[in-house]
């Protein structure tokens, strides 16, 4: 097999329902398959993507981590000319196992997709959705960026090609607050993660539509690897440069220290991520008829209330 | 120069009459683009509720057992409201409630989906979030595919079955259809709201997967028109249909007549502590069998809604089963004609006959005179609260007084509405005569 050759830029796409139905009560999310779509974001990574290969000639690789129901979504990116892999994950079964995968483990998911990515060589530059809208913590770009040895820019409102006479690089801006923005000089290889900011995904062409409906979406089985992969894997890459901007100086908040020798588990336990909690419950009817209906009705769904309608009581 | 496809027969909507045409032109091994505007099938779709599957039949053997059904009818009721009163005429068998069923009440994002995903297994290739801008048209002015608002990218095809819905443009377009006339269409306005499913078994007494279909006459003021409500699985769908005429004149809002039907004391109490999940907006073409557009030209056929194919016939309201007879029978019809090697509307004409022998235009032409009758100042407006009035009269116990008697009642009741027996005895016989 000769190994494919000239720039590549990977985008990891998350495909996730854009409307869920949230119980009200419980939290529970009901999910529902023709909902599935990108997200904003996702759809703007994957067209500045698109632009950036325009500019450097670059081939286009697109990468999902989902069940088999997120196929037809990659049959649109593959009718924009994007190569397009899809991981399977374990909610392969029940459709929605992908989100429990992701949230409990964003470093596995990370080495998945390096090692998904490396049939197609290194890649010059990785571009990711600044964050999922279902419970994403934003960390894989940074497990992602170790993964591959690449420096990391995060929250990008714009990104486009450096002057190449400096060298190969990328120009980023993000957010600061009261208005601001830096620019960051990035170099390559880079893991990007960006903001939806007005960067609208280009249509694809009907006959590329047509074409794409016929072909299967390639599935890259291979388990998630327990070691980096790539040359550099894990050294990290070289440094983003920051040009001018105002310190940001947030308000202090005192915090007990973690206890624990895991420097992981600690940082878990001070910022309260992936900790198992009841979901919130919010109900808020007009009266308190309204709200006892509310209670009534969510123990007969859950078989509390065998007869019950909430009428009757 | 616009990129051009090539193949046999383009379907322009994913709704049940463009994914049934599809469908049949993929079965006979032809080349079929199924074009859809929304994100997917059913997304932009809207109707009340309920889908009645017998012509299923011949389509998708036992599609019973796969459908996304949400509950099957078991109860049809029949309710005449005043602000006040409600008379109604309820059946109920036990028949319906078994295969092979009679209607079901299901959503639309999942029942069209479902038939569209029928035709891609079959071969039809599916795009969405695709509008069909306009009609191809050879050098002799015959259909020869569409463009799309794709880059202007076309898709040339033998034949074109426009299936895009009420106030067809490609049918426009085409000359079929003639200007939107405000008179032949109605605007159905629906809330869906959510219920637990334990409180619909209760409260409309049925179970498990029943469900019940309530046509609701003389709840939209002085505007001609009907309401409906149908049970889902754990929602509700409630809503009215009204002249459009009479509706802007009125400067009535239509949400204003659904929170109307929503409040009146005979359906509140079903409803007590539903919240509203979604409400949606369709114009429907009621016009009937005399306001139909030609069905047939060179290249082109016209199924659907786009035909104004949904029967609005008072005791019958139905359009999704008519949708698919039709876009079936469109997709045989464009078939055979590929077959025959003749497109031209003389090849194509099978499909007019085809549907004139079976119950699309059958039933239509049959009860052509039926919406005239059902939105008649009569009908809407006195016969509701006179049925009301004497239901009153019989049932309401004014001892010591002695019992009206009914002729001397009904007498009575149709002068207080200003309706001479003559009018009455009339308007029956008008009934009789178009539904019997």
């Amino acid at each position: 097999m000769t190994a494919p050759t000239g720039p590549l830029v990977a985008v990891c796409l998350r495909v996730t329902d854009l409307r869920p139905e949230v119980d009200r009560l419980t939290g529970a999310v009901r999910r529902d398959p023709l909902g599935v779509g990108l997200t904003p974001a996702d759809a703007a990574a994957l067209e500045l993507g698109l632009r950036l290969a325009e500019t450097w000639s670059a081939r286009v690789v697109a990468l999902t981590a989902g069940p088999s129901s997120v196929d037809p979504v990659l049959r649109e990116v593959l009718a924009l000319g994007v190569a397009v892999v899809r991981v399977p994950d374990g909610g392969e079964d029940d459709g929605h196992g992908y989100t429990a995968e992701l949230a409990g483990d964003e470093g596995g998911l990370a080495r998945t997709l390096a090692a998904a990515l490396a049939p197609f060589g290194p890649p010059d530059l990785v571009l990711c959705g600044d964050r999922s809208a279902d419970r994403g913590t934003g960390a894989l770009p940074a497990y992602l960026a170790h993964e591959l040895g690449a420096a990391q820019a995060l929250g990008l409102v714009s990104l486009s090609a450096g002057d190449p006479a400096a060298g190969r690089h990328l120009v980023g801006e993000r957010r600061l607050d009261a208005g601001w923005r830096e620019r960051l000089r990035i170099p390559l290889p880079a893991v990007c993660s960006v903001e939806a900011a007005g960067v609208r995904l280009r249509r694809a062409p009907l006959t590329g539509v047509l074409d794409a409906a016929d072909r299967p979406v390639p599935v890259n089985r291979s388990l998630p690897v327990a070691a980096a992969t790539g040359p550099g894997a894990g050294s990290g890459g070289a440094a983003v440069h920051l040009g001018g901007s105002r310190p940001f100086t947030p308000r202090p908040r005192v915090l007990p220290p973690p206890a624990g020798d895991d420097p992981r588990r600690r940082l878990l336990a001070l910022t309260g991520a992936l900790a198992a909690h009841d979901p919130p419950t919010v109900v808020a009817p007009a009266d308190a008829a309204g709200a006892a209906d509310v209670l009534l009705a969510f123990l007969a769904r859950h078989g509390y209330l065998p007869e019950a309608d909430g009428d009757a009581r | 120069m616009a990129e051009v496809t090539e193949v046999d027969a383009v379907v322009v909507g994913a709704g049940p009459a463009g994914s049934a045409a599809a469908l049949a032109l993929a079965r006979a091994g032809r080349s079929v683009v199924l074009l859809e505007r929304g994100p997917f099938p059913g997304s932009k779709n809207v109707y009340g509720g309920v889908v009645y599957g017998r012509v299923l039949d011949g389509i998708v053997p036992r599609w019973w057992e796969e459908v996304p059904v949400e509950r099957w009818v078991v109860r049809r009721s029949t309710m005449l409201v005043t602000p006040t009163q409600s008379l109604s005429v309820d059946y109920r068998s036990a028949a319906w409630g078994e295969a092979p069923y009679n209607g079901m009440t299901t959503l639309r994002c999942h029942f069209d989906a479902w038939l569209a995903a029928k035709a891609t297994d079959a071969g039809a290739r599916l795009v969405t979030s695709t509008v069909a801008t306009g009609l191809v048209r050879d050098g002799t002015g015959r259909v020869v595919g569409v463009r799309t608002d794709r880059a202007g990218a076309e898709v040339h095809a033998p034949v074109v079955i426009a299936c895009d819905g009420v106030n067809s443009f490609l049918a426009k377009e085409a000359g079929l259809l003639p200007p939107a006339a405000a008179s032949h269409h109605t605007l159905g306005v629906k809330e869906v709201l959510d219920l637990p499913a334990g409180a619909i078994n209760e409260r409309f007494g049925v179970q498990d997967h029943e469900g019940v279909d309530v046509e609701i006459l003389g709840c939209t003021r002085d505007i001609p028109g009907g309401g409906f409500l149908y049970t889902n699985a754990d929602t509700v769908s409630i809503g009215v249909v009204v002249a459009l005429p009479q509706l802007a004149a009125s400067g009535v809002r239509p949400e204003e007549l659904v929170a109307d039907l929503r409040d009146h004391p005979g359906i509140a109490p079903l409803l007590r502590g539903a919240s509203l999940r979604e409400y949606a907006a369709h114009l429907i073409p009621e016009g009937g069998y005399d306001t139909m557009p030609e069905l047939v030209s060179d290249g082109l056929l016209i199924a659907g809604d786009a035909g104004a194919m949904t029967l609005a016939a008072g005791l019958w309201l139905e359009g999704v089963n008519f949708a698919i007879g039709s876009g079936d029978a469109a997709g045989r019809a464009a078939a055979g004609a590929l077959a025959a090697g003749d497109c031209s509307a003389a090849g194509l004409a099978s499909y007019r006959a085809d549907l004139e022998g079976q119950f699309v235009l059958a039933d239509h032409k049959r009860l052509r005179k039926a919406p005239a009758l059902v939105l008649s100042e009569r009908v809407q407006q006195r016969y509701p609260g006179l049925l009301c009035d004497l239901a009153e009269g019989m049932f309401t116990v004014t001892n010591p007084t002695p019992k009206p008697g009914g002729l001397r009642l009904t007498r009575q009741v149709a002068a207080g509405h200003g309706v001479r027996l003559r009018q009455l005895a009339g308007d029956t016989l008008r009934g009789l005569r178009i539904f019997g």
